[in-house]
């Protein structure tokens, strides 16, 4: 077996938030919720989100939260974005769906603050499981720009890739 | 040259299919995803080239040399199918894209179009979503419910339940031969005779049974027969209906255009009639022509001796895998079944299985196979499944329960 490879992908890190998750739940408040599913594989994943305001008026992410089913990947890529995300203004959040899409392309990389999402780097070398990394930040995506008034949307990734 | 006893049918078979060959990350491939499509050896492949070399041309339309040809061997290819499941009449062959369409063929037809409001049509929980969903629209256009045959403790057909299912409103049972995620043999005869009793007609999903064993559609006494032929050696883009003769002459067509007619006027038409009565427009020929390249393939090993071979490659790959403590194998663990194995392996998700197993060059299913509400009845969101075809072998089930163990051993650092 190629173990390199796997390490590669499997990275001790991704393991670590897939065994221990820390942001598995339901927010308080839930003022976003949205479902997303992997019709190929059936994968399904329901984040809640907690908005804010920081001091520049700017709303913000108070808290994202993980509920669902799926491979190691897909989980702790959830994690993982969800550590990384809180506190941030939902515009740089939106804007990092796009940068995490670029670096399953292999296009970019996370600067130091947010360095811990790099390890997700190695999925880009295996082509069929970028959409289990991308789930959640496409279900992010759609929370974030869903209306309000809405509750209980659902995002399919089926297009992805 | 003599071939010792102890030769296997694998042994003797493998060299006919080229892309057993081949490496995948520096390892031999072991291919066993063969519920999903079937690797091709090289008389289907030959077949393909020879036609597109030679006598490429349509069918039915010219009465030049090369369509005449291709006419002979597209209808020539009708036959021997008709012979490998016993039709009594090659015209009950109709040619579809695969499975799925030719159940959607008989929904559109007959369903949508004999059934009521009131009317039953009986499935179960272990259909593929290619049996199911042709019904459900069915269902939601007429008016006709939907009932569900459950499945025994041992995850087999409750033979039991679907009596207690069965009315004098039961108009169809649509079910499949051999289910594509628990492997077990359903009892069809049995299921056919208590519907015909109740005068509803059924329809066999034999997309898993017409590969691996001979099959006769007089003596299973159904009404409809579906397979497709990529998972029987074929190419993609090939599959049939067998339906009864008289049956299929009652239904109206399904598609319309070129071939399927008759005499064609402004405002109406006559049709032609089966098997060209549903083969509206120019057909997949090529495809066609090698689906009976790819049945006369079978039938020199002969369907006995592939079911026996993988009669005893089920057997062992079952002993292997039950071996494994982390191992939950689902579907019958023993009896008439399938050579193909359902599992997950504790706490490792089948994606990340399979993905694992794919850097030893294995290839096998990870997902819901297109049986969502069975993964929900099991109680599992997704299952790995390995399914084997004659040409596999005892020692790629070696190699691949060694890979599952170093996959566990891989994970189970992370769940210690």
């Amino acid at each position: 077996m190629s173990l390199d490879n796997l390490r590669t992908l499997y990275q001790q890190v991704i393991l670590e938030h897939y065994k221990k998750p820390r942001h598995r739940g339901r927010t308080q408040p839930v003022d976003r919720q949205q479902r997303g599913h992997n019709p190929s594989c059936g994968d399904t994943i329901d984040l809640t989100v907690a908005l804010g305001t920081n001091e520049q008026g700017e709303t913000i992410i108070q808290d994202i939260q993980f509920e669902g089913e799926g491979c190691a990947i897909a989980m702790a890529s959830a994690d993982l974005m969800a550590d990384a995300l809180r506190g941030q203004p939902v515009s740089r959040a939106l804007q990092m769906v796009e940068q995490f899409q670029a670096m399953m392309k292999g296009q970019f990389e996370f600067p130091r603050e947010f360095r811990k999402l790099n390890v997700m780097q190695g999925v880009a070398q295996f082509p069929v499981r970028i959409k289990c990394a991308t789930l959640t930040w496409h279900t992010l995506r759609a929370a974030l720009q869903q209306d309000p008034t809405s509750v209980n949307g659902f995002v399919s990734n089926e297009e992805e890739e | 040259m003599t071939i010792a006893p102890s030769c296997s049918l694998a042994d003797l078979c493998r060299a006919d299919f080229p892309i057993l060959a081949r490496q995948v990350h520096d390892r031999p491939l072991i291919y066993f995803d063969n519920a999903a499509t079937s690797q091709k050896p090289l008389a289907v492949l030959n077949t393909l080239e020879d036609y597109y070399r030679r006598y490429n041309a349509n069918v039915h339309r010219g009465v030049h040399t090369l369509s005449a040809e291709a006419t002979t061997a597209y209808e020539g290819a009708r036959e021997k199918v008709a012979r490998f499941v016993n039709a009594t009449h090659s015209e009950e062959i109709i040619y579809t894209r695969n499975a799925s369409e030719a159940i959607n063929l008989v929904a559109y037809s007959w369903g949508m179009n004999t059934l009521r409001e009131g009317d039953e049509i009986i499935l179960t929980v272990m259909e593929h979503h290619s049996n199911l969903i042709p019904w459900q629209f069915v269902a939601q256009k007429t008016g006709a419910r939907l009932k569900f045959v459950e499945l025994t403790p041992e995850q087999t057909f409750d033979l039991n339940h679907y009596e207690s299912l069965l009315s004098d409103r039961t108009r169809l049972v649509a079910v499949a031969h051999v289910s594509n995620t628990l492997g077990c043999l359903n009892p069809i005869p049995e299921i056919v005779r208590l519907a015909h009793a109740k005068g509803a007609w059924v329809l066999v999903d034999a997309c898993q049974s017409v590969p691996h064993l001979p099959i006769d559609v007089q003596q299973l006494g159904c009404d409809w027969l579906v397979a497709s032929g990529h998972k029987m050696c074929a190419p993609t883009g090939i599959g049939f209906l067998w339906g009864r003769g008289e049956l299929l002459r009652q239904m109206p067509p399904f598609l319309g255009g070129g071939e399927m007619i008759a005499d064609v006027f402004l405002d109406h038409a006559t049709y032609a009639d089966i098997p060209h009565k549903f083969e509206a427009g120019t057909p997949a020929i090529a495809e066609a022509i090698a689906l009976g390249a790819a049945v006369d393939y079978l039938s020199q090993w002969g369907m006995e001796r592939i079911h026996a071979y993988e009669q005893e490659l089920t057997a062992y790959l079952f002993e292997r895998l039950q071996a494994l403590p982390e191992v939950t194998v689902y579907g019958p663990k023993s009896g008439d079944r399938a050579a193909l194995a359902s599992f997950t392996v504790g706490e490792v998700h089948p994606h990340d299985l399979s993905t694992i197993l794919d850097q030893s060059g294995i290839a096998i299913r990870a997902g819901h196979h297109c049986t969502q509400p069975l993964h929900r009845h099991l109680g599992v969101q997704s299952t790995a499944r390995a399914s084997l075809y004659f040409y596999n072998t005892r020692a790629e089930i070696d190699q691949f329960i060694a890979a599952l163990g170093e996959a566990i051993a891989f994970f189970s650092d992370v769940f210690a």
